[in-house]
């Protein structure tokens, strides 16, 4: 038993560092997956490798995606004028699942906190200056998370912006201030983005 | 062990998992506190996203025998930091208030007054129309409570009267101004406007803080001054000392 007590405690290693996973739910997991059938096994680990080797950053936009440019970027029926700017790919999706936004997004890949050691050089900043500069977007909406470290992004950003010829927005707060996007429901989304106002 | 409630300054949040924080507070009765906060991250919960960097709230929370973090039940917000100018310099000045308290402060050390300069300094920065200065003036008046305050006038050395008037040495080291006789051989050794010795001894004795303007040459000086001195006290630069600008309000 004692080199399968290797394998097996390498997998419970490797789970352990996942976020919110201790030493006993990594040795509950690393059980289950010994028990599960193991086709079912198996296929948590290639879909793990498909991620890591096909997923990669859109090239424009910086939403998760399979090729260079994702499809929200590629797809010709959405409107290049507007530009929705968020924190992560997750806010992204939470966005879409509205169903209320026609226009583009630009992901920053994070939000500037320098007690974190996170300053605007580390986020996708640049590319958005490069992506309103080009041409063709008539209003940014800033729609980082509505707390003290979002709306220092989006006031960063939109000074940023303020000489160039483009209309920057905020989300309404609709959403609990204080709070993140991603744990905020349709209505809420839907009505933050319906009463966005000039930054 | 029965619930304690405190006010409180959250100082730094970090996520611990899916849904809950690990939140750092400096609160007013019983100092800097560690607290795990369950469910924070949900939308609804018992925190109503209280939880904000920068934000005032009033807490409860469980103490926890030694090495656990201490739970944290309820938390109500007083006073959100919210910036009323389009500059950033005063949410930075927020963020390095929180960096100080949380690098110079112990947990369970009570230091209400200092509870309360923090507390008027957010104020004051989230305005935004004395950045520089209000963030000068904390920083002495935190040296001040915790016993960090250095010499201004009287040698460190000796104990004498430093002569005013044109330039004074100042020792990171030794924590303080040095007559010429106590100068030689000394370590980290900087040469300071008499002037810039002087608007720092009114800062640090300050009762209400002032919008007086700061000429720029003073300012910077004293900005440079005290970025030395706190990062020799951390034995590190603090992280936000990159983010103060030299030529604020
Ligand atoms: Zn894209
Ligand atoms: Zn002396």
């Amino acid at each position: 038993m004692s080199e399968a007590t290797q394998s097996v405690s390498e997998l419970i290693d490797q789970l352990a560092k996942l976020p919110g996973i201790g030493k006993k739910s990594a040795e509950r997991l690393a059980y289950h997956l010994l028990h599960v059938h193991k086709s079912e096994a198996l296929a948590l680990a290639d879909a793990i490798r498909d991620v890591r080797e096909n997923v990669r950053y859109c090239k424009t936009c910086f939403n998760l995606s399979e090729k260079d440019t994702c499809e929200l970027c590629g797809d010709p029926r959405r409107e290049d004028r507007l530009l929705c700017v968020v924190e992560q790919p997750r806010d992204v999706m939470a966005l879409e699942q509205t169903g209320m936004f026609r226009g583009r997004y630009h992901v920053l890949l994070g939000r500037i906190a320098p007690l974190d050691g996170v300053g605007p050089d580390q986020l996708t900043i640049d590319a958005l200056v490069g992506r309103v500069r080009a041409g063709g977007i008539e209003e940014v909406i800033m729609a980082t998370n509505p707390n003290v470290e979002g709306d220092g992004t989006a006031l960063y950003i939109s000074n940023l912006l303020a000489d160039l010829p483009v209309r920057v927005t905020r989300l309404a707060r609709g959403i609990t201030t204080g709070s993140v996007l991603e744990f905020a429901n349709k209505e809420m989304l839907s009505d933050a983005l319906s009463g966005r106002q000039a930054f | 062990m029965p619930p304690e409630n405190a006010t409180a300054i959250v100082l730094r949040t970090i996520e611990f998992s899916e849904t809950s924080l690990v939140v750092s507070l400096f609160t007013r009765e019983h100092g800097k506190l560690g607290v795990l906060a369950k469910g924070a991250r949900r939308l609804k919960g018992p925190f109503e996203s209280a939880l904000d960097l920068l934000a005032v709230c009033r807490i409860v929370f469980l103490r926890k025998s030694s090495e656990a973090l201490d739970l944290l039940t309820e938390a109500k917000l007083l006073r959100r930091f919210r910036m009323d100018s389009r500059s950033l310099a005063g949410l930075y000045g927020g963020y390095y208030v929180a960096e100080l308290l949380s690098e110079l402060t112990h947990e369970y050390d009570p230091h209400p007054e200092l509870f309360d300069l923090a507390d008027q300094t957010l104020v004051r920065l989230a305005e935004g129309v004395a950045v520089a200065r209000d963030v000068l003036r904390f920083e002495l008046h935190l040296l001040r409570h915790l016993g960090l305050l250095p010499s201004l006038e009287q040698c460190v050395g000796c104990g004498c009267d430093v002569p005013a008037g044109g330039r004074v040495a100042f020792g990171h080291w030794d924590g303080g101004v040095l007559c010429p006789k106590c100068r030689p051989g000394k370590r980290q050794v900087a040469s300071v406007r008499s002037d810039v010795l002087r608007t720092m001894v009114q800062l640090a004795e300050s009762g209400e803080p002032s919008t007086e303007p700061m000429d720029n040459r003073t300012r910077g000086e004293l900005r440079g001054l005290m970025n030395h001195y706190f990062a020799h006290l951390l034995g590190k630069k603090p992280k936000m000392q990159a983010y103060l600008g030299w030529d604020q309000t």
